[in-house]
């Protein structure tokens, strides 16, 4: 019972049914499967899984994003049922948003599903973001990487802004900023004292493996 | 993956209207009246001069009315089947389908490894009929360049190359002649099984080139009746070229080439009426400086797809050109800008069959990768003429309405189904390699392409007792016709 619940978590997330990884968390928790096991050896094998298919062209981004909504739909399940000293295995936390007067949303979210494919445990803050707010919740979440998008050539100045915001805080030491988004370059990244430059979603994942020390 | 996938255009391209074609049909019926075509055969001659037409024995110039004319095309099937020698490799020549082939047939080839430019030879047919054969973009196989290596046989080799490494159907134009005509049709009843699955659904197809102006080949008008008797499909192809061997305006070249054509196909119905014909004409311009051969000019591609409404006008279906330009430089400007006319103009005209993908120098030079960019043009278009789906899947009112106004596209499984049916085209858009290394350049990247189908795919061979019988009528046919 307990395999063959685990097999179908894992597939629920390669099939990106984020309905039924819901249904089947909730029925592994209420046959008294343990949740970390389920985290370990259903979702991750899965969303692995998924980024592979991803990684030789057979799946497309819809079928990568729905895959990750799967996973955190029965994430949202398993983990409030995690007892006091279980604790997820990620690569690092990430407090990832678009910054304040950008409406931006497509390629920050997709930066969000690799790195929760890849990992990584992500916040996403949303769009249109202030850069206190980016500060908050690295310190709620303990976070040590902060992804901050711009589409805009008028918006990008507020990456300095977070970066700023960081410092004033405290927390620059803390964490590493990583900034993206279509006008944004690596000399930009280099210029407001930015921890790395990603030109998309995919390379946005070692960049960030590199910068929490695990790639 | 299907063996085959033609092109289906959802709307059409007119260049002449329907006053205009009745224009160069007169112009057309006036010249086999009046000025007569050269007809270098006596059994030819024979047979226009039982049926009434008006024979000048000495000049071998036939001159006919129009009655005869109309009387003998009606005879002229406007729809039938091509077929390979595997299921799912039918041409169903019906107006609502442009198959395309390969070019042939030249006698240059860039060596497949060394790249040096040498003559042409057997396996160099057989190679590139295993690519066609792989390609869904080639719906039939011409043997591209000259078996060389195999004297005068090398048209029956050529055939042999063909049948041996591709399931698609192959059409010559090299076997010429009344002798080598009759060994290419028993070839075709070895691969059909016999002489009436032969007719009904004929392996083999042939195609005849006229002599420009007003004038037939002797071999090919001899090996053109022993064809039309046995039931091989065969098509004539008038090459005017303007300015040398027609009237350098593109109406008058049309009436040239098309009184070359249609007296030629009124032989055949007097031959054995009813036989499938098809109609062929494409033009080029002489170079007014050097008296070269300019392909790639509007003029041509003006005429080819005006040829198309020609053709079915006269009710027969039409193999019209596409590909196959001037220059020997693949992956340049010149050769994308001057393939992409052809290859879309004469399908949305509604040609039945296109000859000419992988040839260039003006269809003389095999460079063995031009293949994969004639197959990426070839899959743009087939896309591009299908144009439009307004239906309630082809709106997805409902999705839009699920997403609002903000959000995005990407999770929705209209999205996930519909983003896979898209086609994707793999020599520009190509999927970073694996292991990070930087992106081959794009002739890399097509001989790469090239070397995999090459390396990977093994066309359904030919069954063992038909191998022994082709073998059989080649050393009958080199006896019999010397080496």
């Amino acid at each position: 019972m307990s395999e063959e619940i685990l097999a179908k978590l894992a597939q629920a997330v390669i099939d990106g049914e984020p309905e039924d990884a819901e249904g089947l968390a909730r029925q592994a928790l209420a046959g008294g499967l343990d949740p970390l096991r389920c985290i370990n050896e259903g979702l991750t094998p899965g969303i692995d899984r998924v980024g592979e298919l991803f990684a030789t062209g057979e799946y497309f981004l819809p079928d990568l994003i729905i895959g990750g909504d799967a996973m955190k739909a029965a994430l949202a399940v398993l983990e409030p049922a995690l007892t006091g000293d279980q604790e997820r295995k990620v690569l690092g936390r990430v407090v990832l948003g678009t910054v304040e007067g950008d409406l931006h949303e497509i390629g920050k979210t997709l930066v969000g599903t690799m790195l929760t494919a890849n990992g990584f445990e992500v916040t996403d803050i949303g769009i249109d973001r202030p850069a206190a707010e980016f500060v908050s919740a690295v310190k709620e979440t303990g976070a040590t990487l902060v992804g901050a998008s711009a589409l805009l050539t008028t918006t990008m100045l507020h990456q300095q802004e977070v970066i700023e915001a960081l410092r004033e805080a405290g927390l620059r030491e803390q964490v590493k900023v990583m900034v993206g988004g279509a006008p944004v370059t690596e000399s930009w990244a280099a210029k407001i004292g930015a921890d790395g430059y990603a030109e998309d979603a995919i390379s946005a994942v070692d960049l960030a493996k590199r910068l929490a020390g695990a790639g | 993956m299907h063996k085959i996938d033609p092109i289906r255009p959802s709307f059409r391209l007119e260049v002449l209207t329907a006053g205009q074609i009745q224009q160069i049909q007169a112009a057309t019926l006036h010249i086999l009246e009046r000025v007569g075509v050269h007809f270098p055969s006596q059994r030819a001659l024979q047979v226009f001069a039982e049926h009434g037409a008006q024979v000048d024995w000495e000049g071998q110039v036939v001159r006919m009315v129009p009655e005869l004319v109309m009387g003998a095309l009606s005879h002229a099937p406007r729809s039938y089947v091509l077929s390979g020698r595997a299921a799912g490799t039918e041409l169903i020549l019906d107006g609502t389908a442009s198959y395309f082939g390969t070019d042939g047939c030249g006698t240059l080839t860039l060596d497949f490894e060394t790249g040096e430019q040498r003559r042409s030879c057997k396996d160099d047919v057989a190679r590139m009929a295993r690519v066609s054969d792989y390609l869904s973009s080639v719906s039939f196989y011409w043997p591209m360049v000259s078996a060389q290596d195999f004297g005068r046989l090398a048209p029956l080799h050529e055939l042999d190359a063909a049948f041996s490494n591709t399931v698609k159907h192959v059409q010559s134009e090299t076997v010429m002649g009344e002798k080598p005509a009759q060994y290419a049709v028993r070839m075709a009843e070895a691969i059909a099984g016999d002489r009436e699955r032969m007719r009904a659904r004929p392996p083999f197809s042939v195609l005849v080139c006229t002599i420009a102006p007003l004038g037939q080949d002797p071999e090919g008008i001899e090996a053109s009746m022993v064809y039309a008797e046995a039931g091989i499909p065969v098509g004539f192809m008038a090459m005017p070229n303007m300015g040398a061997t027609a009237p350098a305006v593109p109406g008058g070249a049309l009436t040239v080439g098309n009184a070359e054509v249609v007296s030629a196909m009124v032989l055949m119905q007097l031959v054995a009426p009813g036989a499938p014909v098809f109609y062929s004409l494409l033009a080029s311009v002489m170079d007014p400086r050097t008296a070269d051969y300019i392909v790639a000019i509007p003029e041509k591609y003006l005429c080819n797809t005006a040829a198309v409404q020609l053709a079915h006008d006269w009710g027969v279906p039409v193999l019209a050109g596409a590909f196959g330009m001037d220059t020997a430089e693949p992956a340049t400007w010149q050769i994308g800008r001057d393939h992409v006319y052809t290859a879309l103009m004469v399908p949305l005209a509604g040609a039945d069959l296109v000859t000419g993908g992988g040839m260039l120098k003006a269809s003389t030079l095999l460079v063995p990768e031009q293949i994969i960019y004639d197959d990426e043009i070839y899959h743009t278009h087939r896309v591009l003429v299908q144009g439009i789906d307004t239906g309630a899947d082809g709106l997805a009112l409902d999705v839009i309405a699920a997403v609002g106004p903000r959000g995005h596209y990407l999770t929705q499984e209209h999205t996930r189904q519909h983003l896979r049916k898209i086609w994707i085209p793999g020599l520009t858009q190509p999927r970073p390699p694996l292991d990070g290394s930087p992106l081959p350049d794009i002739r890399e990247r097509a001989r790469a392409e090239l070397d995999r189908i090459l390396a990977q795919h093994e066309p359904e061979p030919l069954d063992g007792a038909i191998r022994t019988e082709l073998q059989a009528i080649l050393d009958a046919a080199a006896r019999e016709l010397g080496v």
